[in-house]
């Protein structure tokens, strides 16, 4: 998955991003309005908040909302997706609910945990994770679905432990679909943070932009968004990268044997 | 050793029909009949995977070890061969040990696909050798190789059938000349429902060539 059929070569993100930039910069130079900044205003104002301290202080209770959700996101969606997919009857008590769920707004939601539990950090997690749980739950349920049956026959003579087939039949199957719920995850779940954060947190990204929009400060709108996804670039880069090599590493064998 | 019970069960198409057998220790079934008569059935039933058709395999209250070699060699494609005998309760010298025995020393550290049929198949019976079974299934061990691999692993079996008499065998093949190798005791599976049409020791000179002849007929007007 790694390398997408239909994604581009490296080098377009190096043209296509800094012309971009270029044509970005002449717009705001020829309009000359605080509405568009120039990208070295932008520039100025990221290193400006660094070295104050705000942006790391916003980008950090960001993240440990995204890492929260995520982390729960994913373990409560995988173990409905499983069961799901392994079970009939699970399937048919929880499926008209994803749907349900699915086509829920993330919106109401949030309004809807604020309402109920106050203006607290459980309710801004909790609401996040209604919101992704049903996405992870529908794709590691097709994972679920997949599973080869040759192989828990052959985990069942062999009397494996539900710790040993979990981990050593089930994850393995199940990995492509947790990297696709992962990715998704991850672009999804920051978006609704940002959301949560601007409508009831007094700090992160999402309240930074709120204060910024009642001022209509677009540098630093630009300025905190921009930081957010230089972040989860990296992420990518740093985390879902190099585990996705490392894990699909048997399925490039070398040449047979014989 | 072994009293296989199977009652028959009706799901939409019988399957299996009644079937009562006392396996002994030592004893190297064949089990013959025409294709898609439930061969594989019956070995999923003894081995307790097929949950429709109850199948009674103890010996008093312990449940027998079983060695199972699939038609496919379903070892884990993530794992190494080491790593895949290991699962079943060996430590790594053991599943060095096991590979050798099977003609794979030096392979511990190969993944599954990254070996030709035989090979793969001769790792998926050293897994089967790691559980120290009593009751060692084999489903068409032989089929799709090429004739010298067949051989070897023929000659393998035999070998380790030699060398393990505690230890009880059941094959599935369609060729007779498999049964004349390895067998002493002959199956033969037909019927619909499917029972076992004959149960035929073949220790006693004489009576071999008689069962196999009839059995050739069998096959060939199948």
């Amino acid at each position: 998955m790694s390398n997408r059929s239909g994604s581009p070569p490296a080098w377009s993100y190096w043209v296509v991003l800094p012309l971009f930039v270029l044509l970005w910069a002449v717009v705001a130079w020829l309009l000359k309005t605080p509405l568009l900044p120039t990208p070295l205003d932008v520039l100025d104002t990221v290193i400006r908040e660094a070295v104050s301290g705000e942006l790391w202080h916003h980008l950090g209770a960001t993240l440990g909302r995204v890492i929260v959700a995520f982390a729960l996101a994913m373990l409560l969606g995988t173990a409905i997706g499983v069961a799901m997919g392994r079970s009939k009857t699970t399937n048919a008590l929880f499926d008209p609910m994803l749907v349900l769920l699915l086509n829920l707004p993330a919106l109401v939601t949030i309004i809807l945990m604020y309402v109920w539990f106050g203006l607290v950090e459980v309710a801004a997690v909790i609401a996040v994770v209604i919101n992704k749980v049903p996405n992870v739950a529908v794709t590691v349920r097709e994972g679920a679905r997949s599973l080869d049956h040759r192989l828990e026959e052959m985990a069942t003579v062999y009397d494996f432990t539900r710790w040993q087939r979990f981990r050593e039949v089930w994850v393995p199957q199940l990995f492509p679909y947790l990297m696709a719920a992962t990715r998704g995850g991850l672009a999804l779940i920051w978006k609704i943070v940002l959301v949560v954060e601007l409508l009831g947190r007094s700090n992160g990204i999402g309240f930074q932009l709120h204060l910024a929009f009642q001022v209509f400060d677009v540098a630093a709108i630009l300025a905190y968004s921009l930081a957010f996804i230089a972040v989860v670039q990296l992420l990518e880069l740093a985390i879902l990268q190099p585990l996705e090599r490392r894990s699909s590493r048997w399925r490039q064998p070398e040449t047979a044997h014989a | 050793m072994l009293e296989l019970r199977i009652s028959e069960r009706t799901f939409g198409q019988p399957v299996l029909g009644e079937i009562s057998a006392k396996i002994e220790r030592g004893d190297r079934i064949c089990l013959l009949g025409p294709s898609g008569i439930g061969k594989t059935t019956l070995l999923n039933a003894i081995a307790g995977l097929d949950e429709t058709i109850p199948a009674k395999t103890m010996i008093g209250a312990v449940k027998l070890r079983v060695g199972y070699l699939f038609q496919e060699h379903r070892l884990l494609p993530w794992r190494t061969l080491s790593a895949n005998i290991q699962l079943v309760g060996a430590t790594f010298q053991e599943a060095a040990g096991y590979l050798a025995s099977v003609g794979l020393k030096g392979y511990e550290h190969y993944l599954p696909d990254q070996l030709s049929l035989g090979m793969a198949r001769r790792a998926a019976l050293a897994r089967c050798l790691a559980v120290k079974p009593d009751l060692l299934l084999l489903d068409e061990p032989f089929a799709s190789l090429d004739p010298v691999m067949a051989g070897g692993l023929k000659v393998l079996i035999a070998g380790i059938m030699d060398a393990n008499p505690g230890m009880a065998m059941i094959c599935v093949t369609h060729d007779g000349d498999d049964a004349e190798i390895l067998a002493n005791r002959l199956w033969y599976l037909d019927g619909k429902p499917a029972r076992l049409q004959w149960d035929d020791r073949v220790g006693e000179s004489g009576l071999i060539d008689g069962v196999l002849k009839r059995l050739r007929h069998k096959l060939e007007d199948s």
